[in-house]
């Protein structure tokens, strides 16, 4: 509040000589060709900028202009035209849950959202968040607000260092420990502010309330899916850790289930999202089943599948089962590629997973399989070790 | 067994801090030399950031100073260019396909450059395949070449500088500090200069500096930093450096 205040004076003191007329309050960042005004903000988007050069050209950033171009057409109708203008759209080929958005308008999305987010209403849930992020400069906050925090502590490990008398070194100390803490609780509230405005900005544009907090149910199932496969503990959710950056998943869909209570239906936009994801979905599904969470994966097909499994997530379940490898999970996945093939009969890759999973299995029936694969794609780059297992 | 695992890291915490005084600045590849005049050298668009240090460590990043550095930086290399007497041509920014190679490339050049500091100017950490004395084989693999595809240059310069000068606050915290008898280090100037064959890929130089000297905010100090940076570089006569001040 008194930087504010004094903001205000210097931006009084700047027009006094012109008109004495009220300073005018800050442009939004997203205005056209906005530039950064403080020292601080300055900095931080000479230091965005040049990052974002290098995001730009980077080799993971998915180049699929119809898939940026959808996402981007969403953020739009969320947001309104005018404040999507000042944003860049990047979809990074990352297969976990997350979206993050700088302070200069860099909107990254990872690939692994669009496996979990089940309509275009909860895609537009996550972009409004972001959004809101960058419109309220939380980028800049944090780093002044961390800034400060750190110099105090700094300053408390003088003092707890010193020949002060125990009270003193003590007290000093717990300070020092509140203003870590502090950074943490700061960002939280950010995060919590974010929710707010980003749910407001999607209720607006008309898409259904229950997208926001079905995300966060689903979040937490998903989580609790790969600690059972990994035999861990269950994360918790009824309470805080000091370091956690984000509030709990829980209380994120408490607030906002209680946030859309008594609301009616709103769009969906379940199959834009379907169709816009639809080309690269299985190159989506190649990078979940790499992240060897079987857990975790296992319950996310089955949300995507919903009560009807297709070709391709029954092959890539048999995928998921085949290189877990227990000799039972090598009948499962079999079972799989076989109701692949009933529905796709032309997908040579259900038949090669079929043909390994039987011989592996000890069933020499898998060797038919294989010669199918091969025959449906002759080129196949492993023709030679497919060959060296037949007879 | 807690104890001794105390034991063997304090030992380790005090024998880290031992070789760092020994640590080596620069190498390049055995043989290699630079005759004056012979090569056309790419240099590609160094990477310079430049702030002040918060009194709790923390980076600020500077617009003005940034953009100060990188003018100076650009001018003093240009009188520079007269002491490494061979031609300098600045990358373009590419654009496509070729901005996606080069991309990779610079962020294979910079994993390279800290390997190296990491483990051949650090002689007390050096892997086994770097050990044999004056050895110096380092490489990014000849598909480097493409990044020069049409220029004619035969060797890449990748320069790298991040100045972080300490604010007044972490100046009054580290005279405090030391009353408390806790060191408290005010400011970070590190910066690397590497230079690599664009036939081979080899990285025939390089010349890292953790505590380097010269305030790239003003044109002097960035034409010392300049020299620091390209101190040591193949085919640069010891007379052509000081006529570049």
């Amino acid at each position: 509040m008194p930087r504010l205040r004094r903001f205000a004076l210097l931006g009084a003191a700047a027009v006094l000589g012109i008109a004495a007329s009220v300073p005018r309050p800050p442009l939004p960042p997203y205005a056209g060709a906005y530039e950064p005004q403080s020292v601080d903000e300055r900095g931080l988007w000479m230091q965005l900028d040049e990052a974002e050069r290098t995001l730009r050209d980077s080799a993971f950033v998915v180049k699929d202009a119809t898939l940026t171009g959808y996402v981007r057409a969403v953020l739009c109708r969320t947001v309104g035209v005018e404040r999507c203008m000042g944003t860049r759209v990047y979809v990074i080929r990352d297969p976990e849950f997350n979206a993050s958005m700088t302070p200069n308008g860099t909107l990254v999305v990872n690939t692994g959202l669009f496996m979990r987010v089940r309509d275009e209403a909860e895609l537009a849930a996550v972009l409004g968040h972001e959004f809101a992020h960058f419109e309220q400069r939380h980028g800049l906050h944090r780093f002044q607000h961390s800034r400060s925090m750190t110099d105090v502590a700094a300053w408390m490990g003088v003092i707890a260092a010193s020949g002060a008398s125990y009270q003193i070194r003590s007290a000093a100390v717990d300070v020092s420990h509140s203003t870590i803490g502090s950074i943490f609780a700061f960002n939280r509230d950010e995060e919590r502010e974010a929710d707010m405005l980003g749910a407001k900005y999607m209720l607006a544009a008309g898409y259904d309330p229950k997208a926001l907090p079905d995300i966060w149910t689903r979040a937490m199932d998903e989580a609790d899916a790969t600690s059972f496969g990994r035999k861990q503990k269950s994360h918790r959710y009824d309470r805080l850790s000091f370091f956690a950056s984000h509030p709990t998943n829980l209380e994120r869909a408490t607030y906002l289930r209680g946030l859309v209570a008594g609301m009616g239906q709103g769009d969906t936009g379940h199959d834009a999202l379907r169709t816009a994801i639809k080309p690269l979905r299985g190159a989506f599904i190649a990078d979940q089943l790499k992240l060897n969470d079987f857990g975790g994966t296992e319950y996310l097909f089955g949300q995507l599948a919903g009560d009807a499994w297709d070709a391709e997530l029954l092959r890539a379940r048999g995928d998921l089962y085949r290189a877990r490898g227990n000799p039972r999970d090598l009948v499962s996945a079999a079972g799989f590629y076989a109701q692949a093939i009933a529905l796709d009969p032309a997908d040579a890759d259900a038949y090669r997973g079929l043909g390994l999973a039987r011989l592996r299995g000890g069933d020499a029936q898998g060797a038919e399989a294989l010669k199918r694969y091969l025959a449906l794609r002759p080129d196949a780059p492993d023709r030679a070790m497919i060959q060296a297992l037949l007879p | 067994m807690r104890h001794g695992l105390f034991a063997a890291a304090l030992a380790a915490c005090l024998l880290a801090g031992v070789p760092a005084g020994a640590q080596e600045k620069s190498g390049s590849k055995p043989g290699f030399t630079l005759p004056p005049g012979s090569a056309k050298i790419l240099l590609i668009r160094p990477s310079i950031t430049v702030g002040a240090q918060s009194t709790g460590g923390m980076f600020e990043p500077n617009a003005d100073w940034t953009a100060q550095a990188r003018d100076n930086l650009g001018a003093a290399l240009a009188v520079a260019q007269q002491g490494l007497g061979n031609a300098v041509i600045v990358a373009e920014e590419p654009i496509g396909p070729a901005a996606t190679t080069l991309a990779g490339y610079r962020a294979l050049f910079s994993v390279l450059a800290d390997s190296v500091i990491r483990y051949q100017f650090f002689p007390g950490n050096r892997l086994p395949t770097k050990k044999r004395k004056g050895a110096f084989k380092w490489t990014m693999g000849p598909g480097v070449a493409e990044i020069a595809k049409g220029t004619g240059c035969d060797y890449a310069l990748f320069i790298f500088d991040e100045d972080q000068y300490g604010s007044t606050g972490r100046k009054l915290l580290q005279v405090f500090a030391a009353m408390a008898y806790v060191t408290v280090k005010s400011g970070e100037h590190r910066g690397y200069a590497g230079l690599v064959d664009l036939r081979s890929g080899d990285l025939v130089w390089l010349n890292a500096d953790q505590q380097m000297g010269g305030d790239v905010r003003t044109a002097d100090g960035a034409q010392k930093r300049v020299r620091q940076l390209l101190e040591n570089f193949p085919g640069s006569t010891p007379t052509a450096a000081p006529a570049a001040r």
